[in-house]
């Protein structure tokens, strides 16, 4: 199994956020190395195109520095609430949010010269099942098996208790494997 | 029992993580094993996908309105306010009295700002960081922006510094020697003495300076060394051997400054020496002719 993305150390964090809210640019530039590829990853699977994806990164980027005095608790709990309500805004600034079901239909093509064609079908595979579950679904298995968190940090991000966190990633991974098995045997007649 | 077996594949997953296979943990739990094992192989499956990455235009584009951002605070932290109006001040920006030229001014000043805040932004990356393609690019800005064939020169010697740090940095995370880097270390070191004229009353001072930083390369090579993978140490040595060369020719030259000939060394490994006569007055071309490169 791939080792799942490891996370600063809470002192070096916390460091380090007091050297952003001091506006050491330096420390900006570090905190934006380490959180910008989680961003990116944690809202490319939960929108239809990447160039949203990479536009919404930077909007949430931009909005944690203006709103980084203002932070407290826990920073991957604000950073990932924040990324949230830009997915949210998204959806609700184009009026899709309530046919979010028929973003899986129209999942684009990904212009991604770092990945190969493999890479980016198992990927799209994936976004696609993905948009097919509700949003907390959504957030815990990104959150979780692509991001590496517990399940209480998911639980603090999302603001539920664990037993709750459990539930839906049992959920979410069952109605997951239905849609994966389902494809599957589309596939197999489809050879047939 | 559903609690249950939330619990249980949560518990499964977690051991996953620190390192158990599937079976190891339907062993545990072997009554629940059918309904676990398709959920902890689709769990496999989805940590085992690549992970998407932001493409370089996109982080640009992000640093670049962080960049605008920081300089917008800057700003805006700095223009003094009384009682809810901008005070009236007496300052550089009044010459400007046309509104074009103002803007004009103010997008210049703006650009310069985020340049520069990019670039400090960026200067602790390393390869594989998100930032580093930014900071090599800013590195060839400021080159390209620097006319003086002395400064240039000096610039080369800062980037070697800097591929020598970011070697060391990597060296230190994974353990291994980025031999990339080391070139880069050698050739931009190398760049330093080749690309540029340096005008012959500076020469003796740039030629300590040239020398020093070879010294202090060759030093920090070797102290790494010992600790580098046994395959590439001939790497290493070839390096140390290259710096120090490149040390004591220049130390030479900078003793016998009027009387090293820029042909380079001779076939024993030794500078040659040029009679005064022979020498090119005002500025000397350390260029292409100076062949002390292996």
């Amino acid at each position: 199994m791939k080792s799942v993305n490891k996370d600063l150390d809470d002192d070096i964090l916390l460091q380090l956020l007091v050297d952003v809210k001091a506006d050491d640019t330096k420390a900006i530039g570090k905190l934006c190395d380490h959180f910008l590829p989680k961003v990116y990853r944690f809202i490319y699977y939960r929108v239809k195109k990447i160039e949203d994806a990479e536009d919404l990164t930077s909007e949430v980027c931009l909005r944690v520095l203006q709103s980084i005095q203002e932070q407290k608790g826990s920073f991957h709990a604000w950073i990932y609430r924040i990324a949230s309500n830009m997915i949210t805004d998204h959806y609700r600034r184009r009026a899709v949010r309530s046919t979010v079901k028929s973003i899986g239909d129209s999942i684009e093509e990904i212009d991604d010269h770092s990945n190969t064609a493999i890479e980016l079908l198992e990927q799209q595979e994936l976004r696609q099942n993905l948009s097919q579950l509700t949003e907390e679904q959504q957030q815990v298995i990104v959150l979780k098996f692509i991001e590496g968190y517990k399940t209480d940090e998911i639980a603090d991000v999302i603001g539920k208790s664990t037993v709750a966190v459990r539930a839906i990633q049992f959920r979410a991974l069952t109605t997951m494997r239905t849609m994966f098995n389902e494809e599957g045997q589309r596939r197999n007649e489809g050879k047939n | 029992m559903e609690q249950d077996i939330e619990l249980l594949l949560d518990i499964c997953i977690e051991e996953m993580h620190k390192g158990k296979s599937i079976e190891e943990c339907l062993a545990e739990y072997s009554q629940y094993a059918s309904q676990l094992k398709p959920l902890l192989q689709l769990v496999e499956h989805i940590e085992a996908l690549p992970q998407p990455a932001p493409s370089t235009e996109a982080i640009s584009s992000t640093l670049i309105n962080i960049g605008k951002e920081i300089a917008q605070l800057t700003i805006t932290s700095e223009t003094p306010v009384v009682r809810g109006k901008k005070r009236k001040t007496i300052s550089f920006f009044n010459i400007f009295q046309k509104p074009k030229l103002m803007w004009a001014f103010s997008a210049a000043l703006l650009f310069l700002v985020v340049l520069f805040s990019a670039a400090t932004i960026s200067a602790n990356s390393v390869p594989g960081d998100i930032l580093y393609p930014l900071k090599l690019a800013t590195e060839k800005v400021k080159f390209l922006l620097t006319f003086d064939s002395e400064k240039k020169a000096e610039l080369r010697l800062t980037f070697s510094d800097k591929r020598l740090q970011e070697m060391i940095a990597v060296f230190r995370q994974s353990g291994k020697l980025d031999t990339t880097l080391l070139k880069e270390m050698l050739d931009e070191a190398k760049l330093a003495l080749e690309g540029n004229e340096i005008p012959t009353d500076k020469a003796s001072i740039f030629a300590a300076k040239l020398s020093h930083v070879n010294a202090y390369q060759k030093d920090v090579l070797e102290k790494i060394r010992p600790q580098v993978n046994p395959s590439s140490r001939q790497i290493v040595d070839e390096a140390i051997n290259m710096c120090d060369m490149r040390s004591r020719w220049m130390r030479r030259m900078m003793n016998e400054e009027n009387e090293i000939s820029p042909e380079g060394l001779d076939s024993t490994g030794s500078p040659q020496i040029m009679p005064r006569s022979k020498q090119k007055s005002n500025r000397r071309q350390w260029g292409p002719g100076c062949d002390w490169m292996r």
